[in-house]
């Protein structure tokens, strides 16, 4: 595990430099009244962080250029993550955080999880941000003729935002402090999945089925615990109708047999997270509760009106469902 | 069972990715957190307030996505469908608050609402 | 008796089954059964009682006390100390250091014990006897209050009795501070009884703040014989005092706690008697009820401070100057001609008896001073009697009178019906506080008396003259008492009601004369204070000498003394031991014997001439007094002739108003310059060291403003703070 990429510690001069200008950046780009200097912003913003890619390029050293992919995908999630707080219009905000999760799905990527980078596309963009949106709508007022398409007073002003930007960039230097150190890079992923692939009987099968190691009515012995039987070097037990076990050795198995990420993400999180799972189940539903109470509009009745209603209930009731 | 996990965690990934350390993630992870909290800080409007912690929950699971691929694990990725949940969940309460809110003060101003004042 | 006999043997017997000693233990109850009534009448208030069940449980209790009292003198008294400890009160041990000057001493006992001698026991006789008999008349004289203060009269009363036992039985220094104390107090509450009334809250308080000036110097006696002897407990005090040495083994007759210690005494016992400076408290004490005049004011607790010089007899006596005692006696010599003096220009009856109570404790301390202790006691004894007859006499024509005491708007009381037994009560009262001849009052005086003339005046400075002032102030006593007597009790019929009329018209008002238990308790103690003179007849030296013989106020043969025995005279060692034989003569006679006519002939006097200036026209060719209104006397003219003095005398030698000028006026602007620092500088510093925080709060009371941003910019700060510490000092 010890595959240390990049030994030589990155200048903390160079930290400190980039996130300095990272904070003056934001401070630029806050929305104000007046001239609008988000660009402006965006630009010292882009200086300070291409300071740290610099100084993250030099960290990781190593051979040939570093992986564009991550640069393109970063420099797309920062630069819309920061048009995000900055924007006036909430509208925007929101298409912008948008941006940000597909660069950040990008990223996952990356990092070869091809199931989390879909499901956050779907889940955030598709989702949340939608119902982001729908509530931005609810939730504005109708501007008035004289107001024109003015902003509203607390969209158009931010608060305090040199001491928060001071403070937000003294915890990302600190949180980078790390940089100075060095930290080993990430290890080489081995294409071998078996001892994945023996919880997986049927892909199993298939995939045995196809390369032709299997004959006719043979198929492979699954244990207790739902996995497929194997002996003491790792070869599964195949079996046919009325015959002897026997065993196909690891060697033999096709190259291109692997799981997928979807498959190892499922087993992992059934396998071993299986109450986790309900909790969050239980809580999605108790937010779905809650939200249905928060937001209905509360009616008053008054005792009467309630009294009546009671009434109408108990002989609803007493009839029996209508047919 | 050290070795079997060892197996088991690399077999989902092709290629080792030379020049990329989990140190650029982590960067790329705590420069989107510190964004979302200044915008959170900043920021009165409150719907944009809630955009600004789904940015801090993104890099949270840039971060622990970034990790899992570093220990060569799955439970970084199965972490982030829990904060993914939790994002929504948290969506689906807080936006239903803030029209609650919006509907008492016709106002999304985080400043309107200043009972706490000690 | 035979009930009595029968109880006695059981109690005996009990004691003896109990204890194995015959140990009275029962005389613990002595104090407790009063303070036990205290607490039952406390509850009947609780309850709020509306009967007269709180007199009736008191004056039981106090009888009971009377009765074990007695009991005790009569079958377990045997003339020497009996000490009963009823429980440990206080005791603390230390370890013996090197700062107290190697004293050695390392424990500090004062327990809740009883210390039984002829000085104690002669005065809780007359305690709780009175005590018992004026519980029994305050339950008629209170009877307007039943239902109202009934309860706290009758618990202050029995508590006063208690704290008054205390103080008279106590073992220990200690114990008889705490009864001096609990006195003080229930004077206070009893004195300010009508505490609606401002003179009555005026004079209780008056009487508290004098009585702490006199109990500073107690403490400080207290404080001082602890420090010198180690011990407050009387047995081995008077041993270490006796055997002239102090607990560090130096001679005690050359320390200077010698003169110092009885100093002290003397300015605490002269604040609880009312003497010389401090005597201005008794006088308008007299704002309480009656029935507390007389049992507190008059019989027992301002008799408090003569116990006390009584009962550290030895330790004056130790004193080879005698400065203690000379102290003791001019005091008392001065008071008894002052407040005589005051006396006889007042009208208020009641506050004349105030005046005269003052006036002979002036006697009976300077009896004490005369080394006279037999005739100090006794006095003290005949005086309760007769002082309290006196007081409840007056109290009855208070009661029925509606509260009148004006001697010019009463008059010929002897011709309304119901009244001949108080008028009878009050003249057996004035004759023994004039010193008729062949009263108890005579012979008690003339101890003393006789005692001035024949001390040495190198024993007591100027004693003689301290005895003609004396003799003086016998005559005017003589006239203020018979002023009094003339005037109210004799002559034309005429009355006009008080002011504690409860409502009715004073048109028409009819006096009521005292009813059975008013009647009853001036009957029997008539007959006491005649009767107290035959006790000067009994024993050796009278059967208040036989008592004080047996305590520690025992002064044992004076060398110049003809009357107590010679054989005695080498017992007395005394500082005066050189004047031996250098005894003082009146008239070329011994004073014993002479005093009895020369003090007969003065009382006569003063009778003589208080006849004359205010004794009613013809009565039966007695009295050769010109009064024929209530008002209008011949003395009259004489005080119009002498008219500053006269009119001095009436506002009390204007004594409240020095004292007024030259202590309370200073104390008022010096307080007032206090205060005035008090509430700029002390004050402001003080409420400065308040602003400080608050101030610092308002720097940073702008932080909770309620706005959701300014907490989460707080949180990111802390945040990025903590882990800005945390990397630069980790790293």
């Amino acid at each position: 595990m010890e595959t240390l990429v990049g030994q030589e510690a990155i200048n903390p001069l160079l930290l400190y430099l980039g996130c300095g200008l990272g904070a003056v950046g934001v401070i630029v780009a806050m929305p104000r009244r007046g001239l609008s200097l988000a660009l402006f912003g965006l630009l010292i913003g882009a200086l300070g962080v291409g300071l740290l890619a610099l100084g993250l390029g030099i960290h990781a050293g190593g051979d040939g250029l570093p992986n564009p992919a991550f640069y393109v995908f970063g420099a797309i999630a920062l630069a819309s993550a920061l048009r995000m707080i900055t924007h006036p219009r909430p509208v925007y905000a929101a298409l912008y955080f948008i941006l940000t999760v597909i660069a950040s799905s990008g990223l996952y990527l990356l990092l070869s999880a091809e199931f989390m980078a879909f499901a956050l596309i779907i889940i955030y963009a598709g989702a949340i941000l939608i119902t982001y949106l729908f509530v931005i709508m609810l939730a504005t007022q109708t501007p008035t003729e004289e107001e024109g398409d003015n902003l509203s007073d607390y969209d158009a002003t931010a608060r305090e935002p040199a001491i928060a930007s001071a403070f937000g960039f003294v915890l990302v230097a600190v949180l980078t402090n790390m940089l100075t150190l060095g930290t080993p890079g990430l290890p080489a992923a081995v294409a071998t999945g078996d001892d994945a692939l023996i919880q997986l009987p049927e892909r199993l099968q298939d995939g045995f089925a196809e390369a032709g190691l299997l004959s006719d009515g043979e198929r492979l012995v699954i244990g207790e615990t739902g996995r497929v039987v194997t002996n003491e070097s790792g070869a599964v037990a195949v079996i046919a109708e009325g015959s002897e076990r026997r065993y196909i050795e690891r060697a033999e198995w096709p190259a291109d047999l692997s799981p997928s990420n979807v498959e190892r993400v499922g087993l992992n999180l059934l396998r071993d997270h299986p109450m986790t799972i309900e909790i969050a189940g239980v809580i999605l539903l108790m937010a779905m509760l809650g939200a249905t109470v928060l937001a209905r509009k509360q009616v008053d009745l008054e005792e009467e009106a309630k009294a009546h209603q009671a009434k109408k209930l108990a002989e609803t009731f007493e009839k029996g469902t209508p047919a | 069972m050290s070795d079997l996990l060892v197996t088991l965690g690399q077999a989902g990934y092709p290629e080792a990715m030379p020049s990329v350390t989990l140190d650029h993630y982590l960067v790329l992870s705590a420069l989107m957190f510190g964004l979302g909290l200044i915008g959170f800080v900043t920021r009165r409007n409150l719907i944009i307030m809630f955009l600004c912690t789904e940015l801090m929950f993104q890099a949270a699971g840039l971060a622990l996505i970034a990790f899992g691929r570093y220990h060569l694990n799955f439970d970084g990725q199965t972490f982030v469908i829990f904060v993914l949940t939790i994002a929504a969940a948290e969506a689906a309460m807080a936006l239903a608050l803030v029209v609650l809110l919006f509907r008492r003060r016709e106002s999304l101003d985080a400043s309107a609402w200043t009972e706490l004042k000690g | 008796m035979d009930a009595l006999g029968m109880i006695t043997s059981t109690l005996t017997l009990a004691a003896d089954a109990t204890s194995g000693a015959a140990m009275p233990w029962w005389v613990i109850a002595i104090p407790f059964l009063p303070l036990a009534n205290a607490a039952l009448v406390g509850l009947f208030a609780a309850v709020g009682d509306k009967t007269r069940l709180p007199a009736w449980t008191t004056v039981i209790s106090l009888a009971a006390s009377f009765g074990l009292t007695l009991l005790f003198f009569l079958n377990h008294y045997e003339g020497s100390a009996t000490t009963v400890k009823a429980f440990d009160w206080i005791s603390i041990d230390w370890a013996a250091s090197v700062e107290d000057g190697g004293s050695g001493v390392t424990a500090l006992v004062a327990n809740f014990a009883f210390y039984f001698d002829g000085l104690s026991l002669l005065w809780m006789l007359f305690v709780t006897g009175l005590g018992t008999l004026i519980a029994l008349y305050a339950s008629e004289y209170m009877d307007h209050d039943v239902g109202g203060g009934y309860c706290r009269f009758f618990a202050a009363f029995s508590i006063f009795v208690f704290s008054m036992s205390c103080l008279v039985m106590g073992d220990n220094l200690l114990l008889l501070f705490l009864g001096w104390e609990g006195v003080g107090l229930c004077s206070y509450l009893l004195i300010g009884y009508y505490y609606k009334k401002k003179a009555a809250v005026d004079a209780g308080r008056k009487a508290f703040v004098v009585n702490r000036i006199g109990d500073l110097g107690l403490l400080m006696a207290m404080f001082l014989t602890f420090t010198t002897f180690g011990t407050l407990e009387y047995a081995p005090l008077m041993e270490m005092v006796n055997a002239n040495t102090t607990a560090s083994g130096a001679v005690l007759s050359e320390s200077w706690q010698v003169w110092a210690i009885p100093v002290l005494i003397v300015a605490g016992a002269f604040g609880k008697s009312a003497q010389l400076f401090f005597y201005v408290w008794l006088p308008d004490a007299m704002e309480g009820p009656t029935p507390v005049s007389a049992l507190i004011h008059a019989a027992t607790m301002v008799t408090a401070g003569v116990y006390l010089v009584a009962r550290m007899n030895p330790l004056f006596l130790q004193d080879p100057n005698l400065i203690g005692l000379t102290v003791v006696t001019w005091g008392g010599t001065i008071t008894a001609l002052w407040s005589a003096t005051i006396a006889m220009a007042q009208y208020d009856i009641k506050r004349i008896m105030g005046y005269s109570t003052v006036s002979q404790l002036g006697y009976m301390f300077a009896g004490l001073g005369f080394l006279t202790s037999t005739g100090g006691v006794f006095h003290v004894l005949t005086h309760a009697f007769f002082k309290a007859t006196l007081f409840l006499a007056c109290g009855a024509v208070m009661h029925g009178f509606a509260g009148q005491l004006d001697m010019r708007r009463l008059s010929g009381l002897w011709s309304i019906p119901g009244f001949k037994i108080v008028v009878i009560a009050m003249l057996i009262g004035c004759l023994n506080l004039a010193g008729f001849p062949f009263t108890a009052g005579y012979f008690s005086k003339d101890m003393i008396l006789a005692e001035a003339f024949t001390t040495p005046d190198s024993v007591i400075p100027y004693s003689s003259v301290a005895g003609w002032i004396l003799l003086v102030t016998a005559g005017l006593t003589a006239y203020y008492t018979f002023r009094v007597f003339f005037r109210v009790f004799v002559g034309p019929k005429h009355y006009e009601p008080g002011e504690d009329l409860h409502g009715a018209d004073p048109a028409g008002f009819h006096p009521h004369g005292p009813r059975w238990a008013i009647k009853l308790v001036l009957g029997v103690l008539t007959l006491a204070s005649l009767g107290a003179a035959g006790l000067y007849l009994v024993g050796d030296h009278g059967w208040a000498g036989d008592m004080v013989h047996h305590s520690t106020a025992d002064v044992g043969a004076l060398p110049w003394s003809h009357a107590e025995g010679a054989e005695h005279s080498a017992a007395y060692a005394g500082p005066a031991a050189s004047s031996a034989a250098e005894s003082g003569l009146l008239f070329g006679q011994d004073p014993h014997k002479i005093m009895y006519y020369v003090s007969a002939v003065v009382g006569a006097i003063g009778i003589g001439l208080a006849a004359f200036f205010h004794g009613p026209k013809g009565l039966t060719g007695l009295v050769i007094g010109g009064r024929t209104s209530s008002d209008k006397t011949r003395m009259d003219g004489l005080s119009r002739a002498i008219r500053p003095v006269s009119t001095w005398a009436e506002r009390k030698w204007l004594v409240d108003e020095l004292y007024q000028f030259l202590i309370v006026g200073p104390l008022w602007l010096v307080s007032n310059v206090f205060a005035a620092i008090d509430r700029f500088i002390v004050d402001g510093i003080v409420d400065g060291l308040g602003r400080l925080p608050r101030a610092l709060g308002e720097i940073i009371r702008p932080a909770q403003n309620g706005v959701l941003h300014g907490y989460a910019l707080r949180m990111l700060g802390g945040l990025a703070v903590v882990l800005l510490i945390v990397v630069v000092f980790a790293l």
